[in-house]
């Protein structure tokens, strides 16, 4: 990872994967630990094992909880995480973290767009938009009309740090969407500005973007 | 964990509560027999493995057949089409529902053939079908949901206002049926069926609050049928036959639960026929699902019989009596405090070990990612449930306060309160006020009013007896739109005025 200028953050994406249930515990210790927010996905996982299969018993409900942080606050929380949850042993989920070459969202934190991210450039990237319910159509058309492909919503839930109302002790997680586009790295910037501008992404509680560096695309055709 | 292991864990901690109460009164102030208790221990066992099972049933048979037929309905792109197949498919299904049978049969019973069990069973079901029919069109034509609760129950409103000044027994009829006809298995099918239908909508918000709505649309259906039944009908006094809280034999523990086995067998085939079937013609001619995910529901639908058969076992063989027992008991003690205390503690424990409120929690996690949490919607309906039967026991205990008193101010809150509640909310208020009738509380607690209605000489337990579902449906209503008023609030961002105007 190129030091370039010094002044520029570094951001990390913190995936963690548990059974059903310990999402939004992982999220609130990850709030604690000073990390801004987060999202959380439904996702489905199987065992191993033959006689399951047979009964067609082999699924978990699993979630993912997705994090954005600063690159030694992410290191620490996922310390911090480790520690509560022993990822280590069976069945206790699994944790890690990717780079981010651009990160936008939380008011406070800069914008620094780095597309060779991880030394080599790369020809496609991944945005990710996380935006209220409802909102995912409107990031697609605005992504479409600066030249996105594509792209895929998945459904989610999360909060911030103007989210966190409680009700009987349980943490209100308002409803997301996820847009993932992958797009030509010379197209990046220009629809992350448009989303940015239409969506007012910059002002707080509206949603984040961030951005990863692909290292290989198959099924994008080319215009 | 895999699913069963997991459904086993949240089955227990549902169940273990009730056997707390149970066995709490049993050294305090309810002396049961040790057979008795015995049986309510094994009953409670085979109904926690029966309903785990039923539940995974739900999940890899049930839901995915009902979200693929709801979405091929959906691309047909025919309005005809589509709310013809929604409504053979509700009628299909509601008719063979095991509640509703019971509930039927008793009601011919109490009236000494008055009300006979085939009209309502006609009745009945085409009256759901229609309205859940109608609750398509609603989602087809993007009609609002707080107008189509607002008219529906203004309707019911009305025809209830007629039908309490001829004969109230055909409101509580008709309440109670429309609570038993959304039992354990129309729940899980017709809701899979709404989030299919709503999953193919390209906005993802109306698609959200048009997963949920259906069950309670279609409940409006028997409700009126039954009431629109009454003016056809001449208005006569139905000759009262009191029931005796059921005393199987003292001594035996094993032997009532195989009596049992031919009714709870018959009862789940029957219940399960219908959908079975239609699995394998709709296969044919719309679903086309591949040959591994297919027989993937095949075996299902197994998971979906044997769970319904265990749990049909364990409620009728061991719950149904130790109810009626305590019903009894708490009402001839002299202090009624106990009764009006127990009431609550066991609606509120009950509610949670109910097949179809498991179905609707998880369908309700599942479509909101997570954002209502199931604990949430389980508490509220706790709280609701045991203040129905809170109120059921007073109902008893006032000879003078008729269901009609509690009924016509809680409907008409119920549906001021939509108006305050997120859209979503409407939506699974009013399913979750019908999923709360499931099959455990039209037995275990419809023997516990009915146990404690019959202790008192001045109770008519058609009249007492019965309308414990209508209120159950209407506090399960009342409890979740309070939910929804709070969570609309809660959700507001905290120091972000800036889109607060523009979401609502």
């Amino acid at each position: 990872m190129s030091q370039a200028n010094p002044e520029t953050k570094h951001y990390e994406l913190i995936c963690v994967i548990v059974n059903f249930g310990l999402g939004s515990r992982v999220l609130g210790m990850a709030k604690k630990n000073g990390v801004s927010g987060g999202t959380i996905v439904l996702g489905r996982g199987t065992v191993h094992n033959r006689l399951l299969k047979l009964l067609e018993l082999t699924d978990i409900r699993k979630e993912i909880v997705l994090m954005v942080a600063e690159k030694s606050l992410a290191f620490n929380t996922l310390e911090v995480l480790d520690a509560e949850l022993d990822f280590s042993r069976p069945n206790h989920g699994i944790a890690f973290v990717m780079p981010v070459g651009a990160f936008i969202g939380t008011g406070n934190y800069e914008y620094e767009f780095t597309a060779e991210d991880g030394g080599a450039s790369s020809m496609y990237s991944a945005i990710f938009v996380v935006v209220e319910k409802g909102l995912a159509e409107e990031v697609m058309d605005v992504a479409k009309s600066v030249g996105a492909r594509g792209g895929t919503i998945i459904n989610a839930r999360g909060s911030g740090i103007h989210e966190t109302a409680k009700l009987l002790n349980m943490e209100i997680e308002p409803e997301k969407e996820i847009v993932l586009m992958l797009t030509k790295t010379e197209s990046t910037e220009g629809i992350v500005k448009a989303v940015r501008d239409n969506l007012k992404i910059d002002e707080p509680g509206n949603g984040i973007i961030f951005v990863q560096s692909v290292a290989e695309t198959y099924g994008i055709l080319n215009a | 964990m895999n699913i069963l292991v997991s459904y086993l864990k949240d089955n227990t901690q549902a169940v273990v509560p009730i056997v707390i109460i149970v066995m709490l009164l049993n050294f305090t102030l309810v002396p049961l027999s040790v057979p008795v208790v015995l049986r309510f221990l094994i009953g409670a066992l085979t109904l926690i493995i029966g309903l785990s099972i039923f539940l995974v049933g739900v999940d890899i048979g049930i839901t995915p057949m009902g979200a693929r037929t709801g979405s091929s309905l959906v691309k047909t792109n025919k309005l005809w089409l589509f709310l013809l197949g929604g409504g053979l498919l509700g009628l299909f299904v509601s008719m063979a529902e095991p509640g509703l049978l019971v509930l039927v049969n008793q009601i011919e019973y109490v009236t000494a053939g008055g009300i006979k069990a085939s009209t309502l069973l006609a009745w009945v079901p085409t009256g759901f079908a229609i309205m859940v029919a109608m609750g398509f069109a609603r989602v087809f034509l993007g009609l609002s949901i707080k107008v189509f609760f607002t008219v529906g129950y203004g309707l019911i409103i009305l025809l209830a206002w007629i039908t309490s000044r001829t004969s109230p027994e055909f409101l509580a009829i008709g309440f109670d049926s429309a609570g038993s006809v959304t039992g354990i298995l129309v729940v899980p099918f017709i809701m899979a069926l709404a989030v299919g239908i709503s999953s193919m909508r390209k906005d993802s918000k109306q698609a959200e609050e048009d997963s949920f709505g259906l069950i309670g649309a279609g409940a409006i259906g028997p409700i009126l049928a039954v009431m629109i039944l009454n003016m056809f009908t001449p208005t006569q006094d139905y000759p009262v036959i009191s029931l005796e809280p059921a005393m199987a034999e003292v001594g035996a523990i094993m032997s009532p639960f195989w009596r049992i086995v031919p009714t709870s067998m018959k009862d789940s085939v029957v219940a399960i026929l219908p959908l079975a079937v239609s699995l394998l013609v709709l296969q044919r001619i719309m679903l086309k699902f591949e040959k591994r995910q297919f027989s993937r529901i095949l075996k299902g639908f197994v998971y979906t019989l044997l769970g319904t058969f265990l749990f049909f076992m364990g409620v009728n063989g061991g719950f149904m009596e130790v109810g009626s027992q305590l019903g009894y008991y708490l009402a001839s003690l002299d202090n009624k405090i106990w009764l009006l205390v127990i009431s609550f503690g066991l609606g509120f424990v009950t509610i949670l070990a109910e097949p179809s409120v498991h179905v609707l929690t998880h369908q309700i996690e599942e479509v909101t990612s997570g954002y209502v949490k199931r604990k949430l919607v389980a508490a509220s309906l706790s709280v609701g449930v045991g203040s129905a039967i809170l109120l059921s026991a007073i109902r008893v205990l006032v000879p003078w306060l008729s269901l009609w008193h509690i009924l016509l101010p809680g409907y008409l809150l119920a549906v001021v309160m939509t108006y305050f509640a997120p859209n979503l909310f409407v939506g699974i208020g009013f399913d979750a006020g019908s999923v709360a009738t499931g099959p455990l509380t039209t037995t275990f607690i419809l023997a516990f009013t009915q146990g404690a209605a019959s202790a008192f000489p001045g109770a008519d337990l058609l009249r007492d007896g019965l309308g414990m579902i209508a209120l159950v449906a209407m506090m399960g209503i009342i409890t979740l739109l309070g939910l929804g008023v709070v969570f609309g609030v809660k959700s507001r961002k905290q120091g972000v005025e800036s889109d607060v105007a523009s979401k609502s």
